[in-house]
């Protein structure tokens, strides 16, 4: 009997003896710090540069424009957000109506003009 | 008063011609109350499509910008105006539009369709069965009388 309570009383005293402190490890890594590893978060090239469509504008609206028919190239293939897509798209259409740009065809001026994107290769496919 | 920008195209003229058709168009803003802030020539261009008014085919024009404040009230007669005048091939009116800040949302919109703002608004408004009529008898009762 008396081993046995020997026995529980030494357990008591380990159990308090033993205390665990972290505030010592200087190893230990901190979770609250942000994720290092997060990628850079994508822009469009508009914003990336803080260009504002403008409807006088026009050799930079022409790149959104297809050489072939003059159409404004959809969101999917010019890689713009839906807000700067949206801008772009009512700026040329003011354009087109003030008589600064064709609607039908691209100014031959412009096809020189560096491409910001490939249209033979949409972001997400073709709904045709 | 709001900031006015004018598009205005003239058919080629010779210089004191067209001193005086800028004069007219100058002139009829300040009649109208309005302050011209900036005159630009955009200089002489090809259209981009031939343009026909007051029955003649124009190629070219001469491009002015003008920029104004006038008071809204006015801008139906001064567009009315304007197409009055021979020498004006065409001319366009257009609030001056101030710069809107938004945040690009390319990054939120290349994630896959669960991820994208405008897929999940979209799950929510299914969820939340708004705007979607529920169809009533409108008979206060708690049953339908006839046989289906």
């Amino acid at each position: 009997m008396s081993l046995i309570l020997r026995r529980l009383t030494a357990r008591f005293q380990t159990g308090n003896l033993i205390v665990r402190t972290c505030s010592t490890d200087k190893d230990a890594p901190e979770f609250d710090m942000e994720n290092p590893f997060e990628k850079e978060k994508l822009q469009c090239v508009l914003c990336k540069h803080k260009i504002e469509a403008d409807y006088k504008n026009v050799k930079l609206l022409s790149q959104f424009q297809s050489p072939y028919t003059g159409r404004i190239y959809g969101k999917h293939i010019t890689g713009l957000c839906t807000k700067q897509q949206e801008l772009v798209e009512k700026e040329i259409v003011k354009a087109q109506s003030a008589g600064l740009m064709g609607t039908y065809v691209k100014d031959p001026h412009f096809f020189e003009d560096p491409e910001l994107f490939n249209a033979d290769k949409p972001i997400r496919p073709h709904r045709f | 008063m709001i900031a006015y920008e004018l598009m205005i195209l003239y058919r080629l003229m010779p210089k004191p011609e067209l001193r005086t058709a800028l004069k007219r168009t100058s002139e009829t803003i300040f009649q109208k109350g309005g302050i011209i802030r900036k005159l630009e020539n955009l200089g002489t261009r090809d259209l981009p499509f031939k343009i026909s008014v007051h029955g003649v085919v124009y190629n070219k024009a001469d491009y002015f910008l003008f920029e104004f404040n006038a008071p809204p009230s006015s801008i139906a007669s001064l567009f009315d105006e304007y197409i009055r005048d021979v020498d004006v091939v065409r001319r366009r009116l257009y609030k001056k539009t101030e710069p809107v800040g938004f945040e690009c949302t390319l990054d939120n919109e290349m994630k896959p369709p669960p991820y994208r703002n405008d897929v999940l608004n979209l799950i929510e408004q299914a969820k939340s069965q708004q705007g979607k009529p529920k169809f009533e008898y409108n008979t206060n009762l708690d049953h339908y009388p006839f046989q289906k």
